[in-house]
């Protein structure tokens, strides 16, 4: 290495942070991402134990943990401490922290399926066929034959929104894809069409629903954990937690078709089968979310990106990172939601936006001299 | 070997190439020239299999439609044109790509291919360099070490691989025209094969061994550079008149009229 290069190195502009990380490793973040990975396991249990123990009710956990191990009897306080904590935080908890990684690896996925940092689930349709979907139900749902309603009962908003979500995707996939090669850029184009055409007829709904609708359809936009309960955990958990699980397979694939999805299969990628994978899983994570919690936005394109500033875009490292930090985000916001003016609370969705927004808009004109855009 | 018997490809409806068949032998530099829209790039990617192709393609005899992406993936390696890259990547993360992607034959030695690759190309010290920051042709160079790495082994489990090279040096400056195409000229040396779309007629001269001309999607001359650069040749498939000359051989002086002065 010569004099020349080593001073072009290491003396580039860049954030403290990426200069240290160079004059570290070279160009070698495995060490920081395997660490911040760590941190974040610890970070995200310290962030569920916090949840289940606050609150808006003075109800400790840890007395309730007590009376569980030392066989007390039980008094009626005690008795109400459990159901908080048993039956309204825990499931709330462990439902938001599910959400929040998967919008946020849904985002990371989306991001490099896309090959654009700002793409995330609502692109695709996701977010507005889920939309339409409850829609649908809040409004037409009370003309539907009684039977049906009743047999679904609380699972019907969710059922309809997941529906919705996954339809549309689906849909989409079957426009974009000819011969067998799906075109992610038709997928993107079509993708602004058929949401606009989800809006408008979500927007006709809105128009005939009535007073009571309205406000049900106002909430459920804006996003909310309130509401929470292990029927619902069972329900979205699985399908949140298989698409968990299987996305990271796509990892390599995904770091491949960063270099664009020719050079992928150059490098032995199954792109088309990728692709399929992907939006499959994505589409399942998703409409499953937003069907349970409404509208939250930004945690799928705030997460990866903050997490690509420090550990970079490995992909191997980027969606277990990002599902964790978007899980420990989301109970954060939600603890704010619940505190902020309690006893009631504010929708979630109001805070990831309102704290999510202006500090993206930060990092991109922080960033935007060195990233070019 | 690679080989290709009358390939025809279509890209919407409009044929670009009709029926060629060429042979890319290991231990030559398989130069393909033509200019503009003669098919030179559409052909190259039928045979690394990305454009669906009526005819037979064949690696070492392996038919490439019954091969799977990460089987080829360790028979040959691809280079394409320009690429952009949206994701802040560090130089050596994308080298390190040819190694981790498909499957991985050096798991043990990441580290030290990654290194060699970017000495190979002349970007020793540029590891810790963020890829967007660096120049066209920088970033030509660690894409060809990312290739490079991919198939580090000219010849493995006895079958020579194949570098597939889609202009190489079309970005770069002078010498490192002259470090990539002696890179792939060592690779022949060291028993793989080189498919190279070029299009400096001097360095095609220079260092192929075998040179293909098209025209109009089909193949107008094979052979030899020495045997196919003629001028008549060049005129019907570049269309404009050169003369083909021949640097003496050493120690003869010579006389260049250019240079005259009355």
């Amino acid at each position: 290495m010569s004099l020349n290069d080593a001073v072009r190195g290491d003396g580039a502009r860049g954030s403290f942070l990426m200069r240290s990380v160079r004059a570290r490793a070279a160009g070698d973040r495995t060490a920081i991402a395997r660490l911040t990975l760590a941190a974040l396991v610890v970070v995200s249990a310290v962030a569920l134990a916090l949840s289940i123990a606050t609150g808006a009710s003075d109800a400790s956990a840890l007395n309730v943990i007590g009376a569980l191990f030392s066989g007390a009897e039980d008094t009626a306080l005690s008795m109400r401490d459990r159901i908080i904590v048993f039956d309204i935080r825990m499931p709330r908890a462990l439902l938001g922290f599910l959400i929040g990684a998967a919008l946020a690896m849904s985002g990371a996925v989306m991001q490099g399926l896309f090959r654009n940092p700002l793409a995330d689930p609502a692109l695709v349709g996701i977010s507005s066929g889920s939309a339409l979907g409850a829609v649908l139900m809040i409004v037409l749902g009370a003309s539907l034959p009684a039977g049906v309603m009743i047999a679904l009962g609380a699972f019907a908003l969710p059922l309809a929104a997941f529906a919705g979500g996954l339809l549309t995707t689906l849909l989409l996939y079957r426009i974009a894809t000819r011969g067998g090669q799906t075109s992610v850029a038709t997928m993107l184009l079509a993708g602004i069409a058929i949401s606009a055409l989800a809006a408008a007829i979500t927007g006709i709904l809105i128009y005939m629903a009535d007073d009571k609708q309205l406000r049900d359809i106002t909430f459920w936009s804006l996003g909310s954990l309130s509401g929470m309960t292990w029927a619902k955990l069972l329900a979205a958990g699985p399908i949140i937690l298989l698409a968990l699980l299987v996305v990271p397979f796509l990892s390599r694939g995904l770091n491949a078709i960063t270099l664009g999805e020719a050079a992928a299969f150059h490098m032995g990628v199954k792109v088309q089968r990728l692709k399929y994978i992907a939006v499959v899983s994505v589409a399942g994570a998703v409409g499953a979310s937003v069907a349970v919690s409404g509208g939250i936005g930004f945690v799928g394109i705030v997460v990866p990106h903050l997490l690509r500033i420090v550990i970079g875009p490995d992909h191997r490292y980027l969606l277990p990172a990002s599902a964790l930090f978007g899980g420990v985000l989301m109970l954060g916001a939600d603890m704010l939601a619940r505190t902020i003016v309690a006893p009631a609370e504010l929708p979630i969705g109001i805070i990831t936006a309102l704290a999510g927004a202006p500090f993206f808009l930060w990092v991109l004109l922080r960033d935007r001299t060195r990233n070019g855009w | 070997m690679i080989t290709a018997r009358n390939l025809t490809v279509s890209l919407s409806g409009k044929t670009i190439v009709h029926g060629v068949s060429l042979e890319a032998r290991a231990g030559e530099l398989t130069a393909i020239v033509g200019p503009n829209g003669s098919g030179k790039t559409t052909m190259m990617k039928a045979i690394a299999g990305e454009l669906p192709s009526k005819g037979e393609i064949a690696i070492n005899g392996h038919a490439l439609a019954a091969l799977e992406p990460w089987q080829l993936a360790v028979k040959r390696a691809v280079l394409p044109q320009a690429a952009t890259i949206a994701f802040p990547f560090t130089v050596r993360e994308i080298v390190r790509l040819g190694l981790t992607v498909g499957p991985n034959r050096h798991a043990e030695r990441i580290d030290a291919i990654t290194a060699e690759a970017l000495a190979a190309v002349d970007l020793a010290g540029f590891a810790g360099r963020f890829y967007q920051e660096l120049s066209g042709g920088e970033q030509q160079r660690v894409q060809l070490a990312r290739v490079l790495s991919q198939i580090w082994e000219p010849v493995l489990d006895g079958e020579p691989c194949f570098l597939m090279l889609d202009e190489p040096v079309s970005a770069l400056d002078i010498r490192h025209q002259l470090t990539i195409m002696t890179l792939a000229r060592r690779y022949c040396a060291g028993g793989g094969g080189v498919i190279a779309v070029m299009h400096d007629l001097n360095l095609t001269a220079m260092f192929a061994d075998h040179m293909v001309m098209m025209k109009s999607g089909r193949i107008e001359h094979a052979g030899p550079p020495a045997k196919v650069m003629t001028d008549d040749a060049m005129e019907a498939v570049f269309g404009c008149r050169m003369r083909i000359n021949g640097v003496p051989a050493t120690g003869v002086p010579f006389v260049l009229p250019h240079t005259a002065s009355a």
